[in-house]
């Protein structure tokens, strides 16, 4: 693999884009995207999600009316849901409240890192009305709206923030006074 | 303005009221002045107003309202900077009455 094509290198390349162009998104492109989405970790296989994808333009403006944090008129979005009643079914209660939702932010990473590899442009987003999204799509009543990625190629790539440093935020075996 | 525009703006405004109670503090502030620039875009596209002043400061509201999300001083200072210029127009209007 490249230098330029790790991992890390397209992990630290990935930003918060809220700046489209009208190019559009190829449906060939975001059935990769979601190819990478379904490999990502899931507790004790639940595999507690669904991935709407949104590129009809009417359907894309009714869901940015509700979505306040879905900036930059992208051109399409994934809206990925939590299926509540899978989760709670073989996972219990811990399932149902925590593991679903860790499971579906890992396969957002996994959708923002394919992404990045293909030149696209993401940002999730939590800001939006959920009863308002999970009608609009129709979703069914175990099926929730949990997060939603804009996608598209963007105009103009934001400057990369700051982190807190590795050495500041790790530590080896246990926490010690010198961690903070 | 049509029904489908101003349904929009509306929906913006009150989702992000409901969003807002457990949102971040922030972006509450953020919302506020990003609504400015929606609002002003739609009178200025509907031909009601269209005024150097007024771009001016949405330009300064466009250029650094995201940084809410990453440099809450710099957002800070745009908006106290907006203010600023917000009260020089108001003050040259009046002297032009």
């Amino acid at each position: 693999m490249a230098k330029e094509d790790s991992v890390l290198n397209l992990i630290k390349k990935r930003r918060s884009v809220r700046n489209y162009s009208e190019k559009k998104v190829s449906r060939n492109l975001f059935e990769e995207l979601i190819e990478g989405a379904i490999w990502a970790p899931t507790g004790s296989n639940i595999q507690p999600w669904y991935f709407g994808i949104v590129d009809d333009e009417d359907m894309l403006e009714r869901v940015i009316n509700f979505s306040p944090g879905l900036l930059g008129s992208p051109p399409g979005i994934i809206v990925l849901c939590s299926d509540r009643k899978r989760a709670q079914e073989k996972g219990g209660e811990l399932g149902r409240d925590l593991l679903c939702i860790m499971d579906i932010s890992m396969a957002a990473q996994n959708i923002m890192l394919m992404a990045t590899e293909k030149g696209l442009a993401t940002c999730c987003v939590k800001s939006f009305n959920q009863k308002a999204i999970n009608k609009l799509l129709g979703l069914p009543e175990h099926v929730q709206a949990e997060l939603i990625i804009s996608v598209g190629y963007t105009v103009k790539e934001p400057p990369r923030p700051s982190r807190r440093s590795k050495e500041e935020v790790s530590f080896f075996n246990k926490w010690s006074e010198a961690d903070g | 303005m049509d029904k489908k525009e101003a349904v929009k703006f509306i929906a913006y405004l009150v989702t992000s009221a409901r969003g807002c109670i457990e949102e971040p503090k922030i972006y509450g502030s953020f919302r506020l002045v990003d609504s400015a620039g929606k609002f002003y875009g739609a009178l200025k596209k509907h031909g009601l107003i269209d005024d150097r002043d007024i771009d001016e400061i949405i330009s300064m509201i466009d250029e650094k309202k995201y940084s809410c999300m990453f440099d809450e001083q710099e957002f800070i200072g745009m908006l106290d900077r907006v203010v600023d210029r917000l009260v020089d127009v108001t003050v040259s209007m009046e002297k032009s009455e």
